[in-house]
């Protein structure tokens, strides 16, 4: 029977920390997750992001016990949990798809999991009515799931996880099937649920304004492997490699020459950046840091180029220079006031030493 | 809107136009035998064969006062009934199964689960008498163990078996079938919620599979009732169904008017069936 007592670590309002260590899957054919070690305070909510095939729902499913860990251990709030069955974990489920269960009622699905502990009728009752408030479903109890749109099947989903309380909360894509407005929505309804509960909670996404709006931390993964753990801010920021650069919001991808002290060579023009590498390395700035024709700009680094394509998104405007080989994209805000430059005029572009990233050439 | 009232129209006609083929034929090779079949259940049967012209109501009173054709009501509805338990708890396995494994295995087990609908129920059953006999593969390999084995054959229990094997490809299909509602995220939600495999099973899976045991059920119980060679081969004539009766009053005895009202029994029995499933599925889908 999973434990419906909280475990001695926790107290309320704070969730059970999770540890990951050494968590590896290993198919025949390829490593779905390589060596990924982690630790999640009580209470975080931890977003694990990266493209689509990157090991982030297979981690997911480790930790729930749906899949077998080929080495490493799972440990929650200190207990090793690797090798006891789904069941027995008390953790809290929501997937993408809200698997609900489409033969019982909205109440029936949210008192499953309190059947399954063997609570007491009248308690059911209160919890299942209580988990109904919180997800602001008074009244729908007596539906059908196929009754309900999909953000009320995911809030359903997000009842019936919590109900029981679990130590774990797991979101696997839980905003995907969603419409734009209504995953908003739901973002910030999951969230403030999240820290209400005080509930430790690890969310699956591809979406990186997603991880970025609601988590703690996230955690970037690329091909089975743990890219860069941080803050929101420390991820944009300070991007470890290339590929978190480039992954978490967006940026331009130039090759330069340093020399060791923090100058740089690109298109025969001297940069100075962030970092001391010699040797070729991989620049990265951010399209909306870099300034177009801004006589207040001299003194940072600065580039000249040709205008070649300008695209206009709505809030942005995205401008395609063209300088020596390397094309730069820069983005500016549709507020400003100042005329754009014409295709195929040139202009300068300017940047600070700050807003240069730089990595080594062999950096992921 | 004109134009699409125009195009509704079109295709009612276009819909009525396709429906006629299905229509005629039915018409002649179904409901006029059943008609014919019916009105013969009013008539006389005579000495030699004959088919008397006045309306008579003997055939039915026949059914009602003789207690022999009520017992062959009763076998026939608990034999297809257990025939149609059995098969269901051998073929659900196998069509759950099915159902969780995937390609290219999965077709080549389908095309194996359809492959006994190749060869005739009649050389199926001679497999079976084969098997089953005295002197046959099962009883002597048993006997020959130093068990004692009650007869397999020209029993209800041969019957059974039979008819079990033989109807198993239907109720895999059937079931298989009505496996869509299955989802693996949903058994997976199940388990995080506290459910042993037991619990997940007849909580979440057996619930979502109901209305592909009900549409197997009735397929099997309708192909049990109505089937005729089997239990004749292994029943040996000692295993009373209506459809070996049927056959016997139209065959042997050349009662024609009692062979046509039996016929209208079955008929009823196929009725009362498909009402319960109609039931039944409403139950299992609501």
């Amino acid at each position: 029977m999973p434990s419906d007592q909280p475990s001695p670590s926790r107290t309320a309002g704070t969730g059970v920390p999770l540890h990951l260590r050494g968590l590896t899957k290993k198919y025949q054919d390829f490593v779905g997750v390589d060596n990924l070690n982690l630790d999640i305070q009580g209470g975080e909510l931890v977003a694990l992001l990266g493209p689509s095939g990157c090991g982030k729902t297979t981690t997911l499913r480790m930790v729930a016990g749906l899949i077998p860990v080929t080495s490493g251990e799972i440990l929650v709030g200190g207990r090793d949990v690797t090798s006891t069955p789904t069941y027995q974990r008390d953790m809290g489920l929501v997937f993408q798809s809200y698997a609900l269960f489409p033969h019982m009622t909205i109440a029936q699905n949210v008192a499953f999991g309190l059947e399954m502990r063997g609570i007491g009728k009248d308690e059911i009752k209160a919890r299942v009515r209580d988990a109904l408030r919180m997800v602001h479903l008074e009244g729908k109890e007596d539906r059908k799931p196929t009754q309900l749109s999909g953000g009320q099947q995911q809030r359903v989903a997000l009842a019936r996880a919590l109900v029981v309380r679990p130590s774990i909360l797991l979101l696997d894509e839980p905003l995907s099937n969603l419409d734009a407005k209504l995953r908003d929505e739901m973002r910030r309804e999951i969230r403030e649920i999240q820290q209400k509960t005080g509930i430790t909670a690890l969310f699956v996404t591809h979406d990186q304004v997603e991880a970025l709006a609601m988590c703690d931390k996230i955690v970037v993964m690329q091909a089975g492997k743990l890219m860069q753990a941080g803050t929101p801010r420390e991820i944009y920021e300070a991007p470890a490699n290339p590929f978190v650069a480039s992954f978490v919001g967006r940026a331009n991808r130039l090759t330069a020459r340093g020399d060791g002290s923090g100058r740089y060579g690109l298109s025969g023009v001297e940069i100075r950046g962030s970092a001391g590498i010699s040797g070729n390395v991989t620049m990265m700035i951010r399209p909306h840091r870099i300034t177009i024709n801004d006589p207040a700009a001299a003194g940072e680094n600065g580039l000249s180029g040709r205008l070649t394509e300008v695209t206009y998104v709505g809030d942005l405007v995205q401008l395609e220079v063209a300088s020596g080989d390397q094309t730069i994209m820069v983005e500016r805000s549709t507020r400003s006031q100042e005329a754009l430059p014409t295709i195929g005029e040139s202009v300068s572009l300017n940047w600070s030493a700050a807003d240069t990233m730089v990595f080594s050439e062999d950096a992921p | 809107m004109p134009a699409a009232v125009q195009k509704e129209k079109g295709s009612a006609s276009l819909v009525a136009m396709l429906l006629v083929p299905i229509i005629v034929v039915n018409s002649i090779g179904f409901i006029l035998p059943i008609l014919n079949l019916a009105q013969l259940s009013f008539k006389e049967a005579l000495v030699g064969g004959g088919i008397g012209e006045a309306f008579t109501l003997s055939n039915w009173a026949i059914l009602i006062e003789d207690t022999f054709y009520l017992e062959v009501l009763w076998q026939s509805v608990w034999v297809s009934a257990a025939i149609t338990l059995i098969t269901l708890a051998c073929s659900y396995p196998i069509a759950l199964y099915l159902h969780r494994t995937s390609d290219p295995i999965r077709t080549v087990l389908i095309v194996l689960v359809i492959s006994p609908l190749l060869t005739s129920a009649v050389i199926r059953t001679y497999g079976w008498v084969a098997l089953l006999s005295d002197n046959g593969v099962i009883t002597s390999l048993l006997t020959s163990m130093g068990l004692n084995v009650p007869p397999l054959m020209f029993n209800t229990t041969g019957v059974i078996i039979g008819m079990t094997e033989i109807l198993m490809p239907y109720m895999i299909l059937a079931l298989f079938a009505g496996f869509g509602r299955l989802d693996q995220n949903v058994e997976d939600a199940a388990r995080a919620l506290g459910a042993n495999e037991l619990r997940v099973f007849t909580r979440v899976v057996f619930p979502l599979t109901l209305p592909g045991v009900v549409l197997g059920c009735l397929l099997v119980f309708v192909l049990a009732v109505s089937s005729f060679i089997t239990p004749k081969l292994l029943g040996g004539g000692r295993v009373f169904l209506l459809a070996t009766e049927i056959y016997d009053q139209a065959i042997v005895t050349l009662n024609w008017p009692l062979a046509a009202t039996l016929s209208m029994l079955v008929l009823i029995v196929f009725g009362l069936a498909l009402a319960l499933y109609a039931r039944a599925l409403r139950l299992v889908t609501a």
